[in-house]
């Protein structure tokens, strides 16, 4: 029998690992591994298609609760969870969106910028705003020259493989 | 002095001078318009492509006491009728029983668009920067705000004072089950409150309410007093009062863009994104809603289309913007080709997917049936002939252990998952404009069934992502999956959904269902 949607041992699994970390070191490398792996249009694996946006979000609250304990206010507000100065990073991300004028790099520095900083790593008042700017960039490029390519082009420079139609 | 020449010497005097009693409600916004700041740039919290001019002026003008003033009127004349003259008149048990169950998913469904939309406006409210557009779009935080405490007012109404509560209430634990939610919350959630915030505006105010209120909340009114449902129009028409003040507000929004010159690059293909996006899910669903859950009928509903969003809407309305640069969407005339099939094809997979909805369906009658025929020539020998059939294997009847579902198997008609609309198609039995597109792109199969869609996707895959029910449930089987996601009636075993309304029918259960070892299979795993 296939596992059922809510309580199955794919979620039990994961709740005993994540029980287990006990450091923000070891839970930011957890949730950036597991980010990377199952998580995006990009992800390594969809083995995990049903479950990875609760054990994501069971690894966040972990990753938050560790940060609490191990960070003091200054740092709390103002770096990553890695220990960088979090506005630095945010400066270096939009610098390199300004850079682009090319919607396909766009699209992978905003996604990339997720995977890697998505709350709890960098604190909510800095990724939010640096999420803005990256994303009114990337949006106006996907829109310039919208219906510019055949859908055949498109397919091609998305990399799909058609198997119908 | 005599008292009465004092009081006439007082009143002469206040006559000359009157008393501030209370501030003019024009000066109050003469007012608000005095908080007109000008940003060096305007930090929203929301991204936009656009930028809203600062100076931007809205054309309700109206402030907090006034709205007030004018709901609580609203408010009086329709609980008013609702908890008197409609009870008093058995209102709830007057109503056709088809229309009864189109009623569970017609008003659960508007709550969930109206209680987006309050966030939709709540974000134009922070990415605006004029007061007056501010204050446009506060009013209309205020309006969705009402709209969804109606809308779960009517499904209470239902629950209390008419037939077969099940689905009327609490219709929302269903919500993982049937592919029609995750249509619909394509359309009223994410086209509402994900992406450019002006974008969700065009959505919103210029598509959803400018274009798909009129047939949604107007033309329900009609089909639902056809059919003897007079507590839908108290509401829906109490409702759509206010839906003009949100179709001004699109107009505004664009208004604030039109000397931008992103406009230019941007909002036509915005438009049009959003008006395939609404109307991929409407088309179909409104005209399956109103025609095949009905007994007594309107007119076709490729008319109501044509009349409203073809010609009011793609004409007139997007006409009078055509001085700001806004063109018709190119996609009007395939949304065209959609309006006469769509909801017919629809209707085909609704039925066979029934046990995973949360109300009752109804096959056409012979009487509907021949009102089909008249109006959509041909629609028997396509849609009717597997209907009879269906019925002569006692689909119906629980001791039939025959679903639809299990025909369309046998015939190998799969049934496929838009993955831009979420909405089902079966590609071999469309007789709709459909077309089956299948793609893998990094490990992962995605189906689409027309150009735009899949244009959109193959633009912005990430918006897409989600599982559909064939990927979520494959390899389950379905009494299981419904037992599981409380698609079951108080008793515990009675299916909420079932597929007849006839009250002297046996209803189905899941022990009927588990007999039947219906299991989910993914058609794309197969390619």
């Amino acid at each position: 029998m296939a596992n059922k949607i809510h309580d199955n041992s794919i979620r039990d699994e994961w709740t005993q690992k994540i029980g287990a970390l006990n450091t923000l070191a070891k839970g930011v490398e957890a949730l950036d591994t597991f980010r990377h792996q199952y998580t995006t249009p990009f992800r390594n694996s969809y083995d995990l298609e049903l479950d990875w946006g609760w054990i994501e979000l069971k690894l966040e609250e972990k990753v938050a609760l560790l940060k609490h304990k191990e960070f003091n206010d200054q740092q709390f507000l103002n770096q990553t969870a890695y220990g960088a100065d979090a506005q630095k990073e945010a400066d270096t991300v939009i610098a390199k969106m300004a850079a682009t004028t090319d919607k396909y790099e766009a699209e992978r520095i905003h996604i990339g910028f997720r995977l890697k900083f998505k709350p709890p790593i960098m604190p909510v008042n800095v990724f939010q705003d640096t999420d803005r700017i990256l994303g009114t960039k990337l949006m106006e490029l996907r829109n310039i020259g919208y219906y510019d390519l055949p859908l055949a082009e498109l397919r091609k420079v998305r990399g799909v493989r058609v198997i119908t139609g | 002095m005599s008292i009465s020449a004092a009081t006439k010497a007082a009143t002469d005097a206040l006559a000359a001078n009157r008393a501030p009693v209370s501030v003019n409600a024009q000066e109050v916004h003469r007012w608000l318009q005095s908080f007109t700041w000008d940003f060096e740039k305007n930090r929203t919290k929301y991204p936009t492509k656009y930028k809203m001019a600062n100076e931007t002026k809205e054309q309700f003008k109206l402030i907090a006491k006034e709205y007030a003033r004018m709901e609580s009127v609203k408010d009086e004349r329709q609980f008013g009728s609702l908890q008197d003259v409609l009870t008093r008149v058995d209102a709830g048990n007057r109503v056709h029983p088809k229309w009864n169950e189109t009623m569970k998913v017609v008003s659960n469904f508007l709550e969930v668009g109206e209680y987006n939309a309050i966030a939709a406006t709540g974000m134009l409210w922070d990415s605006a920067s004029a007061p007056e557009q501010k204050n446009g779009y506060l009013a209309q935080v205020l309006d969705e705000i009402r709209h969804t405490n109606q809308c779960g007012y009517v499904n209470y109404y239902f629950t209390k004072h008419g037939q077969d509560p099940a689905g009327h209430n609490d219709a929302r634990r269903t919500r993982t089950i049937g592919p029609l939610w995750k249509g619909m919350k394509r359309v009223f959630s994410d086209g509402f409150i994900s992406g450019d915030a002006v974008e969700c505006s065009i959505n919103l105010q210029l598509v959803g309410e400018a274009c798909f209120t009129n047939p949604l909340i107007v033309a329900v009114t009609e089909w639902a007093a056809a059919n003897g449902d007079e507590i839908t129009p108290t509401v829906f028409l109490s409702i759509e009062t206010d839906e003009l003040r949100h179709m001004a507000n699109g107009y505004q929004t664009v208004v604030s863009i039109a000397n931008d010159e992103a406009a230019s690059k941007y909002l036509n293909t915005d438009l049009n994104n959003a008006f395939w996006t609404q109307q991929k899910y409407f088309t179909p669903v409104l005209g399956m809603a109103f025609e095949y859950g009905s007994h007594f009928k309107v007119e076709p509903w490729v008319k109501t289309w044509n009349r409203w969003v073809y010609e009011d809407w793609g004409g007139i309305w997007i006409g009078r913007l055509g001085k700001y640069g806004v063109e018709s969407p190119r996609s009007l005339r395939d949304a065209k080709k959609d309006a006469y099939w769509a909801h017919h094809d629809l209707f085909l997979i609704a039925y066979a997917l029934w046990p995973t909805g949360f109300f009752r369906l109804t096959l056409p009658t012979a009487q509907e049936a021949e009102w089909f025929e008249a109006n959509y020539p041909g629609w028997y020998d396509h849609y009717g002939k597997i209907y009879d059939e269906w019925r002569a294997r006692g689909c119906e009847d629980p001791a039939s252990g025959f679903l639809p579902l299990q025909w369309f198997m046998e015939n190998n008609h799969q049934i496929y998952i838009d993955r831009v609309s979420q909405v089902p198609f079966c590609p071999t039995l469309s007789k709709g404009a459909s077309t089956l597109r299948v793609h893998e792109w990094n490990g992962k199969k995605h189906s689409f069934s027309d150009e735009w869609g899949e244009r959109q996707w193959l633009t912005e895959p990430e918006r897409y992502e989600c599982q559909n029910i064939w990927e979520q449930y494959e390899g389950r089987e379905l009494s299981e999956v419904i037992a599981e996601l409380h698609g079951v009636r108080s008793d515990g075993k009675t299916l909420i959904a079932q597929p007849h309304t006839n009250k002297d029918g046996k209803l189905w259960t899941l022990d009927d269902l588990k007999r039947i070892d219906c299991v989910f299979k993914d058609p794309l795993k197969a390619l």
